[in-house]
């Protein structure tokens, strides 16, 4: 979390280095060996699992981004198929609704802990914000799924179908576990990293800014709104990109409150499934035939979804980095 | 002619002049008004944000206590409760031996790691050490569940070793890795560019200066970070669930299948026995006081280290 927030700090601040030395010694190649241990884990990591879901790739090809039938064939003399069309709009439906809530409340929180909390209370809130981050996801998943599940099906649930148009939207809850429910208890688990995160960024707007544009007659909101949201964004985009990353590879909190079956019209009150959460769930079946080989294929892809996550963010925060410089 | 056009201009900007002061007030009102609106909306969303928080708070502690003071809950091997005997839940000592040894041999294996690779990333500007910072900072964010694919890949796949506390905790120490190698890095590049370039301009050799200088002042952001990935690594479920086996005995031995808190956490609260869905509040609970008690004591160390500094 913390360790989170200030390693983009120091991907930008140029510190001063020591000048190289030229001689290694014994100290210099420990160093490096044991870097290049870590270099091959990892080389290892992305290769093992590449290398589990080869043979799923192979058999299902398109298939498995676009199939709706999960059907292993063991046992039952057909071809197995393996469809990830549910899994893969749940998990983008589920993210999308926990981020639309989480950085609306997240970052009127963070900018109402900054600007409104009174200076004694700031570093509570802050701490306690720090230790929510840390509580673990099944704990989330549990809560959701004791306390909001049955208050979804009996309050909420019915509401929302109510409301015009409610039910052919929305569609009609079963169980209280939907999409919706998956996507409210993600958007609650990830906002204590992007209130932390926001919290710090938007702190470290420079006071001066702040005082300009209120001095020019910029009500409070305009300060805001207009100096220092903008000057910050480039760390509100690290917070969000890193709650999204969380979000998508949810597993366990998903997997208790999202209902689990293989959907096909993925209205957010009805159940589904996300790739993290249908690989946990079926785990447990799967070792020993070749679904193993297709649950590996959807780690696969959750790999390259964030893999490509945290470049472009790293891009974009780079670019912006020098944009700023320039002006 | 200049005189007309000048009467006539003062005219107009009069005009204009007072239709510029009340569409200015009404702008002013209108300012003014979003402003509190927006004023309110920031209020409501800090409340809106604690509800949950707090409820779920409450909740865990509420419903976690009872299950914590039950007689048995750290000491008795888990029970299946049967619909004649529906309380009997036993307690969860094998998932919390489980737990405890998975989190030691995983601590053995990467803090080591971790640290040597966070120094050599806080020291060498080499194109190698950017590649190897760039794969740490992208493997913090990877979703865990991923770290038990490749748990499985390895251990049981590849060493057919079996599912196995072994496996957990290699699940766990890749994940602790990254965050190790991040916070060690950042905590050796805070140490003061002036103390490295003292002891090197009193002849000590860069390795001498690394270890006996810049290392030791580093060291309570070490262990800052080393505590917090520990206590990441305490709650993670998904990577753990895939490799861990399972086992319904207390054992220490790595190659031996074995239980852990967030997983039994995780299997009771699916269980259609009220109890043991209770139960999962009581491990929710001992998992959270475990955690909040590690980030503390990093806390207040760190700051007692830095106050003793200065």
């Amino acid at each position: 979390m913390v360790v989170a927030a200030n390693s983009s700090q120091t991907a930008a601040g140029a510190e001063g280095r020591r000048p190289s030395a030229s001689a290694r010694g014994a100290y210099e190649w420990t160093l490096l060996v044991v870097a290049s241990l870590f270099g091959i884990v990892s080389v290892w990591f992305v290769g093992t699992i590449i290398w589990q879901s080869v043979s799923t790739f192979q058999s299902q090809g398109l298939y498995l981004l676009t199939g709706v039938n999960w059907v292993p064939g063991a046992g039952t003399g057909q071809p197995s198929q393996y469809g990830g069309r549910a899994m893969i709009i749940g998990t983008i439906e589920t993210s999308l609704i926990a981020m639309v809530i989480a950085v609306v409340i997240g970052t009127g929180t963070a900018l109402a802990i900054n600007f409104f909390v009174p200076q004694k209370m700031k570093t509570f809130v802050a701490t306690v914000v720090e230790l929510l981050a840390a509580v673990p996801s099944v704990v989330y998943g549990v809560w959701g799924m004791l306390v909001l599940a049955p208050w979804f099906l009996n309050t909420i649930g019915p509401f929302l179908s109510s409301l015009p148009g409610g039910t052919a939207v929305l569609g009609t809850t079963v169980a209280g576990k939907s999409l919706l429910l998956a996507g409210i208890v993600l958007a609650i688990m990830v906002l204590p990293t992007y209130v932390a995160i926001s919290r710090e960024v938007i702190g470290a707007v420079p006071h001066e800014l702040v005082e300009a544009s209120l001095s020019l007659g910029a009500t409070r909101w305009q300060t805001l709104w207009r100096t220092v949201i903008p000057t910050a964004r480039i760390g509100l985009f690290g917070a969000t990109s890193l709650s999204l990353g969380r979000a998508i590879g949810e597993t366990v909190a998903v997997s208790l409150v999202c209902g689990g079956s293989v959907g096909t019209t993925f209205k957010p009150l009805e159940p589904g499934v996300t790739i993290a959460g249908w690989i946990a769930t079926q785990w447990g079946e799967a070792v020993g035939s070749d679904q193993i080989g297709a649950l590996f294929a959807l780690g696969a892809i959750l790999m390259v979804v964030s893999l490509a996550m945290s470049m472009f963010s790293r891009r974009l925060v780079a670019q912006q980095r020098r944009a700023a410089a320039v002006v | 002619m200049t005189q007309i056009t000048s009467s006539s201009e003062q005219i107009t900007s009069g005009e204009i002049r007072a239709h510029l002061r009340e569409r200015s007030a009404a702008t002013l009102r209108r300012r003014i008004f979003v402003s509190k609106v927006m004023t309110v909306f920031c209020w409501a969303a800090i409340v809106l944000a604690a509800i949950p928080l707090v409820a779920l708070l409450l909740r865990l502690f509420v419903k976690g206590i009872p299950v914590l003071l039950k007689s048995g809950f750290f000491t008795q091997l888990p029970q299946q409760p049967t619909l004649f005997d529906q309380t009997n839940t036993g307690g969860v000592s094998n998932a919390i031996i489980g737990t405890i040894a998975m989190i030691v041999y995983a601590t053995l294996a990467s803090v080591p790691i971790g640290i040597i690779v966070g120094i050599y990333t806080a020291e060498s500007d080499s194109k190698f050490a950017s590649v190897i910072r760039v794969i740490a900072s992208t493997m913090v964010g990877a979703p865990s569940i991923l770290m038990g694919l490749f748990a499985f890949g390895v251990i049981v796949v590849q060493l057919k070793l079996g599912f196995s506390i072994l496996a957990g905790s290699f699940a766990l120490s890749v994940l602790m890795l990254p965050v190790l190698i991040s916070s060690t890095e950042i905590a050796v590049r805070n140490v003061p560019t002036t103390l490295r370039e003292a002891g090197l301009a009193l002849g000590a050799k860069p390795s001498t200066t690394s270890l006996r200088i810049v290392l030791p002042a580093a060291t309570t952001g070490i262990v800052t970070g080393a505590i917090l990935a520990i206590s990441r690594a305490v709650g993670e479920t998904a990577p753990i669930l895939l490799v861990i086996g399972g086992a319904y005995a207390i054992t220490w031995k790595p190659n031996d299948p074995g239980s852990a808190l967030s997983v039994s956490m995780y299997q009771d609260v699916s269980s259609s026995y009220d109890s043991l869905r209770d139960q999962a509040w009581g491990i929710g609970l001992l998992l959270v006081l475990v955690i909040f008690v590690l980030s503390f004591a990093a806390r207040i160390w760190a700051a007692r280290k830095q106050k003793v500094q200065r």
